[in-house]
C-alpha cells in the first residue's frame, strides 16, 4: 500500500511541469523557477541540518561552502572550460576539503568559540570573494556559465532543471535519511544531546562532528555548483551572512532534525514570499519576527507542532 | 612618519569605536550570560536617533548626544523587558538565533523608515582638523577618544563603588549566591541592558560626525565587537577594552599599508588566530566583569 | 598481573592537589569501594582514569597496557565502563535506544550494507537488540523499553545508567555513587545487582558515600582524604582505622 502511494506521489511530482502548463498557463516558467530553487535550498538546508539539527554544532560556516563550491564550478567551467561533469565533483570536493581542514581546529573550541570561529570564518571567504578581483571577479561576477552537458543528455530547459533539481533533492535526502539512523544516526544524537555519556559510550565525539560538518559541507558546495549552472551568473552577493539566517529560519520553521520539517521548512520558507509578492525587505522583516517567534515559543518547528497535536506525537515528545 | 601617525590615530578612533560596543556586549555576556546578536543595532538605532536630534530637529551637539543616549538606554530596557527575558534561561544556541532574528528584523525595519543612503551628520568638531607638527586629524576624534577614556573610567568606578555597579560586577561573578543575598537579579539585568544599549548609543554620537550611518551599520560591528570580547576572554570588559583597541589599530595598519579592501578580515582573521592559539582568550579565562 | 593499576597518579588545580600521587591496585573479579570525606578526590580520580581530565603525573594501567591520558572514547572501547555521579542518560532516545548506543564498536556496518539492510547487519541489530532487552529486565525496566529515557524517574534512570554501562560488557565497571540520592528499596536493588556482578566474576569499583552498601558488599575499601590514600584493607578494619576517622569526624 505504501509502495503505491510512494509510486503515485513520485509519478505526480515527476510530472508537475506538464500539471503546471496545463492548470497555469502562462505562469509555467515562473512557477518551474520557484520550484527549482525550492528543490535546491531543500538540499542545502538539509546539508546544513546534518550539522546543527544531528550533531548539535551551531556553525555559521555554511554560506562559504556554498560560496567554495560554487566559485569552483563556476571558475572551472568558464575559465578552464571543464564539463560539468568535471567542475560538480570538483565543486564538491573543494568545499569537502576546506570543511576538513577549518574542521580540525574549529572543533577544538567551545561552544560559543566554535560559533564565532565558523562566523569568522564565513566573514573572511566572503571578503576575499568580494575583494580578490582578479582570481573571482568580484563585484564584476562570474559570467557565462554554461548550462550542464552530460555526455548527450543537456539540461538547458526549465523543465530539465527542474527534473535535475528533483533528481538532487531526492539523492541528499536519501543520503540524509542513511545518515541519520541506525548506528550513524545514533552516534550523530549521542554526540549532540551528552557528549559526555557519547565517549563512555566509545563514541568520538570530534569525528562524528567532523563526519557531518565535511558532508553537509561537501553537500553544500555541490548545492553551489548545481545553483551556479541553473543561474548562470555568480556574485560574491550569494555567500553573506544572510544565507546563515535564511538556513537557520528554514530548518527552525520546518522542524530542527526532521527530515520532513526541513523540507516543509525550505519549501514555506522559498516558495510563500514568491506566492505573497513580498517586497525584499518586508520579507526580511517577516522573516525576522518569524524566526524570532518561532525559537522561542516553538523550538521544534512546525514539525514539533505537529507531533504534539497528534496522540502518537504527544508519546513520543515525552515529559519536556 | 606623520602619515603612520595619521593611521595610528584613526587606529585609535576605531579601536575607541569598537571599545565602546564590546564593552556593552562584554558587560551583557558577563552579567547575564547572553549573546546578543543584535549589538550592533544600538548603534545603529543610536546613530538614527542622534542625527534626527541633531540634524532634523537642530538640537546643540551634546544635547542630541545625551538624547540619543537617553533613548538608547529607554530602548536598551524594553529590549531586555520584550525580548530578552524570554530567552535568558534557554540555551545559548537559542539566544544566538534569537537576537540574530531580531537583528535582521531591526535592519529591514530601518531600511524602510530611514532608506539605504547614508545619513551624514558633520559637527564643527568633524570639520575643523587640528595639525599637531605636521600630522593632521579632525578634533572630533580627539573627543572620540577622550569621551571613551572618560567613559571607561567612569564605568571603572561605578562596578567599583556604585550600589548598583557593584551588583553588576557580583552577578559576573556568582549569580545564585546573588539571588540568595537578595540582589534583585531582574533589576541588575535591565540596567546591564540600558547602561550597553546607552554605551552604544554614545559610540554612534561620538563616531558618527566622522563615519557615516546607515542600517547595515550594526552587523559587521557586532562581528568586531564579539571578536574582541573573544580575544579578550568572554565577559571580562577591561580584557575586551584591549583587544577592542588592537583590533581597531591593527584594521588601521592594514588599510593603510596591506590592503584597504581586506580590512574588514582582519578583526576576525585576529580572532581565529587568537582563538586557535589561546582559546580562553588573550587574558585568560576571568570569573567576572 | 592487576587487571587495573593507577601509580603516583596526580592531578592538580589552580594550586590545589585534588588527586595526590595515588597508587591503587585491583585485581581482576574484586569489588573494591573507594571512600572518602568530600573533596577527597574520588571523583576525581575516576575522570582521570577514564578520560575526561588529563593527570599531571603518574601512570594508569589497564590489563598491562599504558592508558594514562588517553581519550574518553578510547578508554571506553578498551573495555573500561562507567556511571556519573550525576546520572547521565540520553533523555531523547529511548530505554532501548540508550542500550543500543553502547554497543558501537561491536557493530562493524558498512554505509551501503545499512542502507540495503543486508542479512547481516539484520543478524547484529537483531542480537544487540535481543542483549538491550535482557539486561533491561535484569534491572526491572523491561516494562518502560520503549519510553523515552527524559520520561523516567531519577531511580529508573539510574537503573538505566547502569544498564548502558554494563550494554558492552565491560571488564571493569566504575561505578560513581550508585546508591546517591535513591530510596532505600532502589538501593537495595543495586546492591543486588552489584553483588550479581560480582558473582559473574566481573571487577567493580565503586564510590559511594553510603557506609551501609560500602561495609555490606565490598571485598576492599580503600579511602582517599584530600587527595591521598590513608587507608586499605577489608570494610571492618578500615572503619577502626584511627586515621579513616579522623579524616571523617576530625581530631
Amino acid at each position: 500500500m505504501r509502495a503505491v502511494r510512494w509510486g503515485l506521489g513520485s509519478a505526480a511530482l515527476v510530472a508537475v511541469p506538464w500539471i503546471v502548463a496545463a492548470t497555469l498557463p502562462g505562469q509555467q516558467r515562473y512557477v518551474l523557477h520557484v520550484l527549482i530553487f525550492t528543490a535546491l535550498y531543500g538540499a542545502l538546508a538539509l546539508s546544513y541540518d546534518l550539522v546543527v539539527g544531528h550533531v548539535g554544532s551551531l556553525s555559521l560556516a555554511h554560506p562559504a561552502f556554498f560560496g567554495l563550491g560554487a566559485y569552483t564550478a563556476a571558475l572551472l567551467a568558464t575559465e578552464g572550460r571543464w564539463p560539468f561533469a568535471a567542475a560538480l565533483p570538483a565543486g564538491v570536493a573543494v568545499a569537502a576539503l576546506v570543511a576538513l581542514a577549518v574542521g580540525v581546529p574549529m572543533f577544538r573550541l567551545t561552544e560559543h568559540s566554535f560559533a564565532m570561529g565558523t562566523l569568522g570564518f564565513a566573514i573572511v571567504t566572503q571578503v576575499v570573494a568580494t575583494n580578490w578581483v582578479d582570481f573571482t571577479h568580484g563585484p564584476l561576477c562570474v559570467t557565462g556559465i554554461p548550462k550542464p552537458q552530460v555526455g548527450v543528455l543537456r539540461i538547458a530547459t526549465l523543465p530539465a532543471f527542474y527534473w535535475m533539481g528533483l533528481v538532487v533533492l531526492a539523492l541528499v535526502a536519501l543520503l540524509y535519511r542513511g545518515l541519520t539512523t541506525f548506528r550513524l544516526g545514533r552516534a550523530f544524537h549521542a554526540v549532540r544531546d551528552n557528549e559526555t555519556l557519547a565517549a563512555a559510550a566509545s563514541i568520538d565525539p570530534l569525528r562524528y562532528r567532523m563526519l557531518a560538518f565535511v558532508i553537509g559541507g561537501g553537500v553544500a558546495g555541490g548545492v553551489g555548483a548545481l545553483y551556479v549552472s541553473y543561474v548562470g551568473v555568480l556574485c560574491p552577493g550569494e555567500l553573506t551572512v544572510s544565507l546563515s539566517v535564511n538556513l537557520l529560519v528554514m530548518i527552525f520553521l520546518g522542524g530542527v532534525g526532521s527530515l520532513r520539517g526541513v523540507l516543509v521548512g525550505a519549501a514555506a520558507f522559498t516558495a510563500l514570499p514568491e506566492i505573497l509578492r513580498m517586497a525584499p525587505t518586508w520579507r526580511m522583516v517577516i522573516y525576522g519576527l518569524l524566526l524570532l517567534v518561532i525559537v522561542i515559543r516553538a523550538p521544534d518547528g512546525l514539525e514539533g507542532l505537529i507531533r504534539r497535536g497528534s496522540p502518537l506525537g504527544r508519546r513520543a515528545s515525552g515529559a519536556r | 612618519m606623520s602619515d603612520l601617525v595619521e593611521q595610528l590615530v584613526h587606529g585609535l578612533t576605531l579601536g575607541s569605536l569598537y571599545a565602546m560596543v564590546a564593552t556593552g556586549l562584554a558587560l551583557m555576556f558577563g552579567v547575564v550570560r547572553l549573546i546578543n546578536f543584535a549589538h550592533g543595532e544600538f548603534y545603529m538605532l543610536g546613530g538614527y536617533a542622534f542625527w534626527y536630534a541633531y540634524a532634523e530637529l537642530g538640537l546643540p551637539y551634546p544635547v542630541a548626544g545625551l538624547a540619543a543616549v537617553a533613548g538608547m538606554a529607554a530602548f536598551g530596557l524594553a529590549y531586555e523587558r520584550g525580548v530578552i527575558r524570554a530567552i535568558l534561561t534557554r540555551t545559548w544556541h537559542v539566544q544566538l538565533i534569537a537576537t540574530l532574528a531580531t537583528s535582521i528584523t531591526l535592519t529591514n525595519l530601518a531600511i524602510l523608515v530611514f532608506g539605504t543612503q547614508p545619513k551624514e551628520v558633520p559637527t564643527r568638531l568633524s570639520a575643523a582638523i587640528l595639525d599637531v607638527g605636521g600630522v593632521r586629524m579632525a578634533w572630533q576624534r580627539l573627543l572620540v577618544l577622550v569621551a571613551a577614556v572618560a567613559i571607561f573610567a567612569g564605568l571603572e568606578w561605578f562596578v567599583a563603588h556604585a550600589k548598583l555597579g557593584k551588583a553588576m560586577r557580583a552577578m559576573s561573578q556568582n549569580r545564585e549566591a546573588c539571588a540568595v543575598v537578595g540582589v534583585d537579579v531582574q533589576q541588575v539585568a535591565l540596567a546591564t541592558f540600558g547602561i550597553s544599549a546607552g554605551l552604544a548609543a554614545a559610540a554612534a554620537a561620538l563616531v558618527s560626525p566622522l563615519f557615516n550611518i546607515f542600517p547595515d551599520v550594526g552587523a559587521l560591528l557586532t562581528l568586531k565587537a564579539f571578536a574582541a570580547v573573544i580575544v579578550g576572554g568572554f565577559g571580562y570588559v577591561r580584557g575586551a577594552i584591549a583587544a577592542a583597541f588592537l583590533i581597531g589599530i591593527a584594521e588601521s595598519l592594514a588599510a593603510g599599508y596591506v590592503s584597504y579592501a581586506y580590512k574588514d578580515a582582519i578583526a576576525f582573521v585576529v580572532m581565529v588566530a587568537v582563538l586557535l592559539v589561546r582559546p580562553q582568550g588573550l587574558f585568560g579565562r576571568r570569573i567576572g566583569i | 598481573m592487576a587487571l587495573f593499576e593507577t601509580r603516583g597518579l596526580t592531578k592538580r588545580f589552580l594550586g590545589v592537589t585534588a588527586v595526590d600521587a595515588v597508587d591503587l591496585t585491583v585485581e581482576a573479579g574484586e569489588l573494591v569501594s573507594l571512600i572518602g570525606p568530600n573533596g577527597s578526590g574520588k571523583t576525581t580520580l575516576f575522570n582521570c582514569v577514564t578520560g575526561y581530565l588529563a593527570p599531571d603525573a603518574g601512570r594508569v594501567t589497564f590489563c598491562g597496557r599504558d592508558v594514562t591520558g588517553l581519550a574518553a572514547h578510547r578508554i571506553a572501547r578498551l573495555g573500561i565502563g562507567r556511571t556519573f555521579q550525576l546520572v547521565s542518560v540520553f533523555p531523547r532516545l529511548s530505554a532501548i535506544e540508550n542500550l543500543l548506543t553502547f554497543l558501537q564498536q561491536h557493530q562493524e556496518e558498512s554505509l551501503v550494507g545499512r542502507l540495503v539492510r543486508a542479512p547481516r547487519v539484520r543478524r547484529l541489530e537483531a542480537a544487540a537488540v535481543e542483549r538491550a532487552r535482557s539486561l533491561l529486565d535484569s534491572v526491572g525496566l523491561g516494562g518502560r523499553a520503549e519510553s523515552l529515557a527524559g520520561t523516567l524517574s531519577y531511580g529508573q534512570r539510574k537503573l538505566l545508567a547502569f544498564a548502558a554501562a554494563l550494554m558492552p560488557d565491560p571488564e571493569l565497571l566504575l561505578l560513581d555513587e550508585p546508591a546517591a540520592a535513591v530510596n532505600p528499596t532502589m538501593i537495595e536493588q543495586m546492591k543486588a545487582q552489584i553483588r550479581a556482578l560480582h558473582r559473574q566474576g566481573k571487577t567493580v569499583v565503586l564510590v559511594e558515600h553510603n557506609m551501609d552498601v560500602v561495609m555490606d558488599i565490598s571485598e576492599r575499601v580503600v579511602v582517599l582524604d584530600h587527595g591521598q590514600k590513608i587507608a586499605e584493607g577489608p570494610p571492618d578494619v578500615v572503619r577502626r582505622d584511627p586515621k579513616v576517622v579522623e579524616a571523617y569526624f576530625g581530631r
